[in-house]
């Protein structure tokens, strides 16, 4: 089958979905992989780059979209695309089925098959191809790259012979993975970074990146992250007060603002308002990177930049990914690749569109005529780990009781264990003839002083335990020494062959110990 | 030399060998303490050959000379991946001293009784403590001597059957006899009866067929049992000759015998405990060997084993900072350990934290994964035991797991129908990253899917042990 990659029509989009380094791994996969000339050089991919790469180039729109039986997009399809999506044919790209569902009934009644890369659900086995994921770091960076442009300062601070520069301090809101994306830029840039997200079980991820999380003095019973699949929801408004409250009182100290809250399936949430904006320095930075859903600050004018009256720069740019075509396109590629790879499991250039396969599933919008959004819930539920269990502190008198009651319960053992014994004992001193008796009483004591002493042996130097013990047992040689002068010839014989067997023992076994045990050694 | 002085030289003997034991505490004061045991035996064979009671000393010594030569034969030739064998067979050869011994005992009692007074008053040795000995003395010699010849004859066929299963003579899948547990206990009431009728008649035939219902008692114990429960059977036979050694002890009346044998008995009996607590597992139901009955199905494991090569394993040990090396019984199969200890020396050279986590029950023998680590020079202070380390295993980067499987199956935490549910594990899953080094795709000794091998953040390193490490080591560089 043959899978290839149209130019974007969007305006400046400038990535592909296909780089001649993720073509060489489609070839590996069976498939014969083609580009319209010129898709990809704004992403600095030449068509000879591309043809080096056994790549065929298709002069036309139309030429590639007949002549492909797969079509990989980044942008979702537009009115003329669509048109020649024919039957039968596999498009794979961002799709947004929630908003674009006039399309999606369209394509289905062409009898046409989608996938949408923005639907791969999240789950631990389709990170690979989890598209929105590698956008969204790519955006992250460049959010504080944009924001370091516009920024007239250092972001580390320094003591210069030409004087003091304070360090710039950076709020990051909503810790996704563009925010913990854009954390760790403006952390390894020198910039002292505080974050904010509402699930309060994404701090541990925010100061792993370096930042501080900023801890809202509120409670309520915490959202479980796992069951909106790792993405945050709703608050309530008290919450959301209290959030701006906070936020409020950051604002004078703050000089650039990254905000990256998104709710799935909602217009992003307003969290820096006019007023914080007002609060600002002149000559701070607000890039907003939910400017395409209509932006989380107040100020925000979509695919541009502005500045304020009082000098804050708000950047509303919403074209993040496409402003870094080159490393975009390489991982979008790559998980273009990805999915390719699980949808062709025998690696025979044929696709087998498994509807069973929850990643597969999920992520197909219109399979075989019909719409299949939105899926069934996964099989497996995904990610985030369940918030530890505080485990009370104990106060120092229960431990106290606790040790006295363990130790009162095996004084009461060892007393009922001697106890028994001893009647043993006794009951056997009681029948047993003298001479036995001093015998067994060796007998009784040598076994209570092994227990005693094997106890103490390390782990490691059983097996040394062992090889010891079995050439002492050759002991035995002492019992067959007493009899091998008897005077009966089998007696003889008897106790020579095991006198033998335990020589062979005794220089055996304590030769194998010695050799272990000059091995361990210390470092 | 009297009596006297003898029994003295045993009383520094038998310090000598509590001191030996004792002595294995710690690595260091473990090489002191096998002289201790060295020079212990040497003293009380001495004592003994030339004390009283002894004859032939020039018999005895070529033996013993003999004996030693090949024991300093096979000692200095054996791999350190043998040694679970070498150790097993060895406890044969004492088993069989056992009973040869306690043979004797019988003859050199039923000499002694057929002569009259002026013939016993002219034996001397072994032979004149018997003629000594009252009725009521004689019956409990006979007792102990055919203790001591019938745990003989159980540690000798164990023994056997454990060396020719750890040496892969023998199926090491556990197979039993049709009749199981019950033809078991028929050959030990069996053998109590014999007891009865040789204590009333005092013949030899009773002894003989004692001896062999504990020869097959032995057999069908070990084979009964499977390969993966080899630790337990080793220091349980190990145990066993202990004893054997201490009831023919009683019946020879040498104190010297009895001390060591319960030494011996003792410390092999408190190995095997400690190896049934370490797998979770009652030490009846390991000596009558075969797992539990489950209580019902075992969970299904979903997902896919996902293989990767070399260069990837090397990629990621290059990126990690602490390495944790999980060794196992393939590890010493495949000779592996010298290959280990060198990446071992590679990446702490480049900085890294290299550990190794071992299981109490990795490997065939308590210790032996310790044993081999320590062949190849790994020094014992990055050697830790389960307990130490498993709460590592979150800041871990990477863990290697070379040919271990039950250890490290999440399953005895996850699933209660799992038959090794509640057996502690090495936790290794939670490691960043965890790479398997495994032959194929099979399950392991006790035949249990893994669901390790299934984990997201685990990769499966196909291929033998030491092929697969010597792929790796090309790829990380010694500098």
């Amino acid at each position: 089958m043959i899978i290839g990659a149209p130019k974007e029509i969007a305006v400046d989009e400038k990535r592909v979905a296909m780089t001649p380094d993720s073509a060489t791994q489609l070839q590996k996969l069976g498939y014969d992989c083609l580009v319209q000339s010129g898709a990809g050089v704004d992403a600095g991919f030449s068509d000879a780059a591309y043809e080096q790469a056994g790549v065929k180039i298709a002069k036309t729109v139309e030429e590639l979209w007949r002549a492909s039986d797969i079509i990989t997009k980044v942008r979702p399809p537009e009115a003329t695309e669509v048109k020649l999506l024919t039957k039968g044919k596999l498009l794979i790209s961002f799709f947004y089925p929630a908003q674009n569902t006039d399309q999606m009934a369209l394509i289905a009644k062409q009898n046409a098959d989608v996938i949408a890369m923005d639907m791969v659900p999240r789950i631990s086995r389709a990170q690979k191809m989890d598209a929105l994921s590698s956008m969204a770091n790519i955006a992250g960076y460049r959010a504080v790259i944009e924001a370091g442009n516009n920024f007239g300062r250092f972001f580390t601070g320094q003591i210069t012979a030409a004087g003091k520069v304070p360090p710039a301090k950076v709020l990051v809101v909503g810790a996704g993975v563009a925010g913990l994306a854009a954390i760790g830029t403006a952390t390894s840039l020198g910039a002292i970074t505080y974050a904010f997200d509402v699930r309060p079980e994404v701090a541990e991820q925010i100061e792993s990146m370096g930042a501080e999380f900023v801890y809202l003095d509120f409670e309520e019973a915490q959202q479980d992250g796992a069951a909106t699949g790792g993405y945050a929801a709703p608050s309530s408004p008290e919450f959301r007060e209290k959030q701006l409250e906070k936020f409020r009182e950051l604002a004078p100290e703050i000089d650039i603002v990254i905000t990256t809250a998104l709710i799935p399936g909602r217009d992003a949430p307003k969290l820096w308002l006019a007023d914080m904006v007002a609060a600002m320095k002149p000559g701070s930075v607000v890039v907003d990177l939910a400017a395409e859903r209509g932006g989380n600050c107040d100020l925000t004018v979509p695919n541009e930049k502005t500045i304020t009256e009082n000098g804050v720069t708000v950047v509303g740019y919403t074209d993040f990914p496409s402003r870094m075509a080159a490393q975009s396109s390489t991982l979008y590629a790559t998980n273009i690749r990805h999915m390719m790879a699980d949808l062709t499991p025998d690696k025979n250039g044929q696709t087998f569109h498994n509807m069973e396969d929850d990643v597969i599933r999920g992520a197909t919008v219109t399979h075989g005529g019909s719409v299949t959004f939105p899926p069934p819930a996964p099989k497996v539920q995904a990610i985030a780990a369940k918030p530890k269990e505080k485990v009370p502190e104990r106060s120092a008198e229960e431990i106290r009781a606790d040790e006295i009651a363990a130790f009162k319960q095996a004084t009461k053992n060892q007393v009922l264990l001697l106890t028994i014994g001893g009647a043993l004992l006794l009951a056997v001193g009681a029948y047993a003839p003298a001479s036995f008796m001093q015998h067994f009483i060796v007998f009784v004591l040598s076994v209570f002083v092994g227990f005693q002493v094997i106890w103490n042996v390390s782990h490691s130097l059983h097996t040394p335990l062992m090889a010891v013990t079995n050439a002492i047992s050759s002991i035995i040689i002492l019992g067959a020494i007493l009899q091998i002068g008897s005077s009966s010839f089998l007696v003889t014989v008897l106790a020579a062959i095991s006198v033998f067997f335990a020589g062979i023992n005794i220089f055996g076994g304590f030769l194998v110990t010695r050799r272990m045990l000059a091995m361990f050694q210390k470092s | 030399m009297d009596l006297g002085f003898t029994t003295a030289v045993y009383v520094v003997a038998a310090i000598l060998f509590i001191l030996s034991l004792g002595g294995l505490s710690g690595q260091e004061s473990a090489k002191r303490a096998v002289w201790y045991g060295i020079f212990g035996m040497g003293l009380a064979v001495l004592a003994t050959v030339i004390g009283p009671g002894a004859g032939l000393w020039q018999l005895t010594a070529v033996l013993v000379a003999i004996g030693g030569l090949i024991g300093y034969q096979l000692a200095s030739k054996v791999e350190m991946t043998q040694m679970p064998e070498l150790v097993a067979g060895m406890h044969a050869l004492v088993g069989l001293a056992a009973v040869f011994v306690g043979f004797n005992a019988h003859f050199e009692l039923a000499n002694v009784l057929t002569m009259d007074d002026t013939a016993k008053k002219a034996l001397d040795g072994f032979a004149a403590l018997l003629a000594k000995k009252s009725g009521a003395e004689i019956n409990i010699l006979r007792v102990e001597a055919s203790l001591g010849i019938w745990i003989g004859a159980v540690t000798f066929t164990g023994s056997v059957i454990a060396y020719g299963k750890l040496s892969g003579k023998v199926t090491s899948a556990a197979t039993k006899l049709p009749g199981g547990h019950l033809l078991n206990a028929t050959a030990a009431i069996s053998s109590v009866a014999c007891l009865v009728w040789y204590l009333t008649s005092g013949a030899l035939l009773p002894l003989v067929i004692l001896t062999i219902l504990a020869l097959f008692i032995g057999y069908h114990l070990i084979m009964g049992i499977g390969g993966a429960d080899m630790p337990v059977v080793v220091s349980m036979l190990n145990s066993y000759s202990g004893w054997a050694a201490a009831a023919i002890g009683f019946s020879l009346g040498n104190d010297l015998l009895i001390v060591v044998g319960a030494l011996v008995g003792s410390s092999g009996a408190i190995l095997s405990y400690i190896m049934c607590k370490a797998m979770n597992r009652s030490f009846v139901s390991v000596i009558l060997g075969g797992f539990g009955g489950t209580a019902g199905p075992q969970m299904e494991v979903e997902g896919e084993q996902i293989a990767i090569d070399a260069d990837g394993v090397a990629a990621a040990l290059d990126d990690a900072e602490s390495i944790v090396i999980i060794p196992g019984y393939g590890m010493a199969v495949a000779q592996a350990q010298q290959n280990v200890a060198e990446l071992t020396r590679r990446l702490r050279a480049k900085g890294k934290t290299v550990r190794f986590a071992i299981h109490p029950v990795a490997g065939r023998l308590p210790g032996h994964m310790n044993v081999l680590l320590a062949e190849a020079k790994v020094p014992y202070d990055i050697v830790l035991e389960m307990d130490e380390i498993n709460d590592d295993f979150p800041s871990t980067d990477v863990a290697i797991v070379i040919g271990s499987n039950d250890i490290v199956n999440p399953a005895a935490q996850d699933d209660p129908n799992s038959p090794i549910a509640g057996m502690p594990v090495l936790e290794c899953w939670k490691a960043k990253q965890v790479f398997v080094s495994k032959r194929g795709q099979g399950t392991g000794y006790s035949g249990i899917e893994n669901p390790l091998f299934f984990k997201e953040n685990t990769r499966m390193f196909y291929g033998d042990a030491k092929a697969s490490l010597d792929q790796l080591l090309t790829l990380i560089s010694s500098s």
